[in-house]
């Protein structure tokens, strides 16, 4: 039997920020000026030049989505969104007989059933919108695909949240693997299906540990912020009815201090909880990689806790100080971070591969547009 | 003409490195090592998708094949783009960045704040001329909305009063359309504005006041949104800024539109506090205008301030909607000379209105 060629490489980004801000900023020129309709041509272009930058065993990624399926997308959404509200005002004039209950008038009945009907619809949203993200994009000309049914993923992906937060997210490793598997199994690189390899009791132990620990960690961070606060205003004899003014007509130095505190806050939440949390996701990012494959191409990442760290936070302030400009910063660190930290062993049988058997959804995302803050 | 180059022949994931040529009427793609061709493209069949500022290496196609071949070299690039103007895509290079960042950017700064000024100015002037119909209908249903779990008071002699005034005024100030004002049972001691003129005056307001020019000068107060059209500038400002703040933060991070909606709530309320100045000095001098009593504004704030010594809004600073009292006491201070503004018969029925 022959040994599987299992010769290790690393993507490779070769992206440039300034190029990528050039995108960017036009981007958010033609947001401002078409107020917000541009948005699916801009991220688009964003996709393009993303992708197509970013290259695994020498070929790169191309991205041939267009602005307007987006935008047809979104337009049904809001079709279905209006049939929605029709559907709503027709409860309202037969059933309530237009008589508002406990002043719960129309309008809190289209809202509160929106809200309701666009928590599972965002999860339906994830997947359609990665269904129609493999579909436009290429490798070696070949089309990637995504098989399994969004409304199932939909319906698993609101029970198991459900679930896992009438049990104080106690279930989070079965809530991760199991809404991470579909997620993996029915990705297509044509014809070549992915395949994970993960289960929730392999997780189980370092997950209890994480949770325990975080615990503890939030009630030393509260009781370190609580001796910090009081203190501070007894050391400095300040009453409520003075931190009140304070607030109220704010100085520079008010604005300051204020900063200061959330900068000190900031740093307890950084230093104590989010090294935790970091923790638990570089292992569960290293777990879910290495238990993902490809045919005969195998993942794997060494990504750390202090890398994990770095990267979450300092994208964290990046968004934070820039009020949203320095998004494209983000992105940029993420694409690089994903090329520095996964590694491949093998490769892909090229003769073996063809396209797969369908070409995708004609339209896309509008879900996510919808019911979720997306992203690029 | 051997530069480097890779070719997918669009039906399986296999890589060619491959080299191309072209002739009078086609693109021959062919292994550099051998010479053998992989491929010849009709010269009119040939496109590139994508450029130079997106793709790090456009791919050129066959139209309706899905084989592609990226160029790698720029030579090779160059080359083809010079020979063959379907390719010229190919070899167009991107504007520098920097100039591009700059160019984008003083264009975003510049239509960012034409945006704020817009906004800003522009509903000063743009309300007015919003069809009357469609601002009734919407502060009817913000009407219904706010007060379906609230009795109205149907007394018709006291509202046949209190719209009396409350038209007199709005003429006086050459408002164009028909005031309504509901009068609901209870509390809070308040009264506030709707778009297309409707008021809403709570009953505790009439019931406490200590004399009828207390609730004319409130009502005057109203009138002074009402002609000023506060709420639906308002309603426009603050959807206006907070487009604007989305539009700009790309709408990408939840902290950031959380941030963006305190930031955006602030103004609102520095805008309140402006529409409450604007419309106390406007309510006086409507009064003064039609000859009636003025100083029911300042006496009503100063009855407020004995109840509350305290004063919240000036307590609450950016955070109130309302200046702090005692400036508006000071600002609309009138003598206790003029007319009174409701007959002794309507104020008596005013204060039945409920009953």
């Amino acid at each position: 039997m022959a040994e599987p060629e299992l010769t290790p490489s690393r993507p490779v980004y070769d992206g440039k920020l300034g190029e990528l801000y050039a995108i960017y900023l036009r981007h958010l020129v033609l947001m401002v000026l078409t107020l917000g309709w541009s948005r699916f041509w801009g991220r688009t272009r964003l996709r393009r030049y993303l992708w197509n930058h970013l290259a695994v065993l020498g070929d790169r990624f191309e991205y041939r989505g267009r602005g307007l399926e987006l935008l047809i997308g979104f337009l049904l959404v809001l079709v279905m969104l209006a049939a929605w509200g029709g559907a709503m005002w027709l409860v309202w004039v037969y059933v309530f007989r237009e008589k508002p209950f406990a002043s719960f008038g129309l309008f809190d009945i289209f809202s509160l059933s929106v809200a309701l009907i666009g928590f599972p619809l965002a999860y339906v949203g994830h997947y359609a919108g990665l269904r129609y993200r493999l579909s436009r994009t290429r490798w070696r000309g070949i089309r990637c695909a995504m098989a399994g049914s969004a409304w199932r993923y939909g319906a698993s992906a609101t029970f198991l949240t459900f679930a896992n937060a009438m049990t104080g997210q106690l279930l989070t490793p079965v809530v991760s693997v199991n809404l991470t598997r579909p997620r993996v199994v029915n990705v297509r690189f044509g014809t070549l299906p992915f395949s994970f390899a993960g289960s929730a009791g392999d997780i189980y132990g370092r997950y209890l540990g994480f949770y325990f620990l975080n615990i503890i960690a939030w009630l030393v961070a509260a009781g370190i912020a609580l001796a910090a606060i009081g203190g501070t205003v007894e050391g400095l004899g300040v009453s409520s009815h003075e931190i009140g003014k304070l607030f109220s007509q704010p100085g520079l130095r008010t604005v300051l201090i204020v900063a200061a505190v959330a900068i000190g806050a900031y740093m307890v939440f950084s230093l104590l909880i989010l090294p935790l949390r970091c923790w638990w996701q570089a292992y569960w990012l290293r777990y879910l990689v290495s238990h993902s494959r490809a045919g005969y191409v195998l993942f794997a990442t060494a990504i750390s806790t202090r890398q994990m760290w770095g990267f979450l936070v300092v994208n964290y302030l990046i968004v934070v100080l820039t009020l949203g400009l320095g998004w494209p910063w983000v992105m940029h660190r993420t694409l690089r971070l994903i090329a520095a930290q996964l590694w491949l062993y093998g490769a892909p049988d090229g003769a073996a591969i063809g396209q797969p058997a369908d070409r995708g959804p004609r339209f896309g995302e509008g879900l996510l547009d919808m019911f979720d803050v997306s992203g690029v | 003409m051997a530069g480097r180059a890779r070719f997918y022949d669009g039906e399986t994931a296999q890589v060619h490195e491959v080299s191309a040529r072209p002739t009078t009427s086609e693109l021959v793609i062919f292994r550099p090592a051998d010479s053998g061709i992989v491929a010849r493209w009709p010269i009119g069949e040939l496109a590139v998708l994508g450029d130079l500022v997106h793709e790090a290496v456009p791919p050129v196609v066959r139209r309706g094949s899905e084989a592609r071949l990226l160029v790698d070299d720029p030579e090779l690039r160059r080359q083809l783009a010079a020979s063959l103007p379907q390719l010229s895509p190919l070899a167009a290079p991107p504007p520098a960045p920097g100039r591009r960042i700059a160019a984008f950017g003083v264009t975003l700064a510049a239509l960012v704040s034409l945006f704020w000024l817009g906004v800003d100015y522009g509903s000063e002037y743009a309300a007015p001329l919003l069809p009357h119909g469609l601002q009734a209908k919407l502060g009817e249903s913000v009407f219904e909305e706010l007060t379906a779990d609230k009795d109205e008071c149907h007394g018709k002699a006291g509202l046949a009063a209190i719209n009396g005034l409350a038209n007199r005024l709005a003429r006086a100030a050459d408002y164009p359309h028909e005031i309504t004002v509901h009068v609901m049972a209870g509390g809070p001691v308040n009264a506030f504005t709707l778009p297309g003129g409707i008021l809403v005056i709570y009953f505790d307001l009439i019931d406490q006041a200590k004399d009828s020019a207390q609730v004319a000068g409130v009502l005057a107060h109203e009138i002074g949104h009402v002609v000023h059209y506060h709420p639906m500038k308002g309603l426009a400002r603050q959807y206006g800024i907070d487009l604007i703040a989305k539009l700009v933060s790309g709408g990408y991070s939840d902290l950031l539109n959380t941030l963006t909606s305190g930031g955006n709530l602030l103004l609102a309320l520095r805008n309140g506090r402006a529409f409450e100045r604007e419309a106390d000095a406007t309510g006086v001098a409507l009064l003064e205008k039609l000859g009636l009593r003025a100083d029911g504004i300042a006496s009503f704030f100063e009855q407020m301030m004995d109840k509350e010594p305290e004063d919240a809004a000036a307590g609450a600073g950016i955070w109130s909607s309302h200046p702090p009292t005692a400036e508006r006491i000071a600002a609309t201070r009138r003598p206790a000379a003029g007319r009174p503004a409701f007959t002794d018969a309507e104020w008596r029925a005013l204060r039945n209105v409920c009953k």
